[in-house]
């Protein structure tokens, strides 16, 4: 019981940071609560996923009503990473499983990852308002009509948008619902750059619409409710606490300064993914025993 | 506040976004419910105690553990419906399901064939993948 209200507060606390720093809560909570927390990582992830999904599932109605969750780019990248977030999770779940020392592995990996969003983040520029000219629209783009429009307060007026690359977006967005659904991330810190950077959405787009795509991650749950790897001791402290913590950190976001708390976050995020990699070289033998309790 | 009527936002995207709500709405409720009463210690199918005792081992060494058995599909939960812990499990796969009938609501309202094509196919995928997992 004591350690599900550790986890509350735990959540909370990654709820109020969310917001400010721009991060999704499944990407600090699997690498932190591998470190902080005795459960295995099959019940870190799984909660991690249904976290993901539960808070995107909230925000979406109310982003789509507004023009800035994109049905139409959902409705192309949906079937394809539905099935790469499944086989993810199979994936996933068979390394720890059927492999000795599988839990190390999948540490390794995690930790890599999270390495590889530290890296995204730190290069990342983001573009507030792209300009997608006509001659730059791909035939996909073009064809499926994959454009939008929203009321922009800053500017105070109607902002409209289109997008490139398709075909190259989809690609990434295979691989990245596979590391979804391995891992159990969401996978915002990956989204948003490819919307963003590659295929040209506004920023507030880029953002909104990752929202709806983490929502075609939600079969991968099923992987893990079929291995019972979801616990409610563990998933609901950690759901209660994001959801009522993000609520708080909008507030707080209006308040504190965003470039403090994105370096803060960097920090973590670092750390995280060095200890991951670091206790699972350890549980393989790889190097000495140098973490203490893992 | 005028022009920000003057929009246009998918039908689909609307009649998506609504049905997500209320199904997310319903889920987490019957999620949270009758997992508090799991806390409070009423009918729970694997006690607290017994819980934080193996939850270090992975999922499959944990069931193995704490009841003697493997779990591969649904069965555990739809079995043991009378045990509030497993009760929440359905709020969990209420959720899971969500963006599936979101998107089988939106194909009733897509712009052209090839969105109601797209529609299908990622509605259809998201159930077998569902429905693979229980084998």
């Amino acid at each position: 019981m004591e350690w599900s209200i550790i986890l509350f507060v735990f959540t909370l606390l990654i709820g109020i940071i969310s917001p400010v720093s721009g991060v999704g809560g499944g990407v600090l909570f699997v690498p932190l609560s591998t470190i902080i927390f005795p459960f295995h990582v099959d019940f870190i992830r799984g909660a991690g996923l249904v976290m993901a999904v539960t808070s995107a599932l909230s925000s979406v109605p109310y982003l789509t009503r507004i023009g800035l969750a994109n049905i139409r780019i959902f409705a192309l990248l949906a079937p394809v990473m539905v099935i790469t977030s499944v086989v993810g999770g199979i994936i996933g779940l068979k390394v720890t499983s059927a492999f000795p020392g599988g839990k190390y592995y999948i540490e390794i990996m995690l930790g890599a990852i999270i390495l590889l969003v530290f890296a995204v983040m730190m290069l990342s520029k983001r573009l507030e308002f792209p300009q997608v000219r006509d001659e730059e629209v791909d035939g996909w783009s073009r064809a499926l009509g994959l454009r939008g429009e929203w009321f922009e307060p800053s500017l105070g007026r109607i902002v409209r948008f289109q997008v490139k690359n398709t075909p190259l977006a989809l690609v990434v967005f295979a691989l990245i619902g596979f590391v979804a659904g391995m891992f159990g991330l969401g996978a915002g810190w990956a989204n948003v750059p490819v919307l963003n950077m590659l295929m040209g959405a506004p920023i507030k787009v880029a953002t909104a619409t990752s929202m709806l795509i983490i929502t075609a991650n939600a079969p991968a749950i099923g992987i893990y409710l079929t291995k019972g790897a979801i616990l409610p001791s563990v998933v609901i402290p950690a759901v209660l606490g994001i959801t009522i913590g993000a609520r708080i950190g909008a507030k707080v976001a209006e308040i504190i300064k965003p470039v403090f708390v994105r370096w803060l976050v960097l920090a973590i995020l670092f750390l995280a993914g060095f200890m991951n990699v670091l206790k699972g070289l350890q549980g393989l033998g790889i190097i000495p025993h140098i973490i203490p309790g893992a | 506040m005028a022009e920000e009527r003057k929009i246009q936002v998918d039908e689909m995207g609307l009649i998506f976004g609504k049905t997500m709500i209320i199904f997310t709405v319903i889920g987490v409720v019957m999620m949270v419910i009758p997992a508090i009463f799991y806390f409070l210690g009423v009918r729970p199918y694997i006690p607290l105690a017994e819980v934080s005792k193996y939850w270090t081992g992975s999922a499959a060494e944990f069931w193995q553990q704490v009841k003697g058995f493997q779990v591969h599909g649904y069965g555990w939960i739809f079995h043991n419906l009378g045990y509030m812990d497993t009760l929440s499990m359905l709020g969990v796969l209420l959720l899971m399901i969500t963006p599936l009938i979101s998107m089988v609501a939106a194909i009733f309202r897509a712009p052209s064939l090839i969105y109601r094509i797209l529609l299908f196919l990622g509605a259809a995928e998201f159930l077998l993948s569902v429905f693979l997992k229980t084998k």
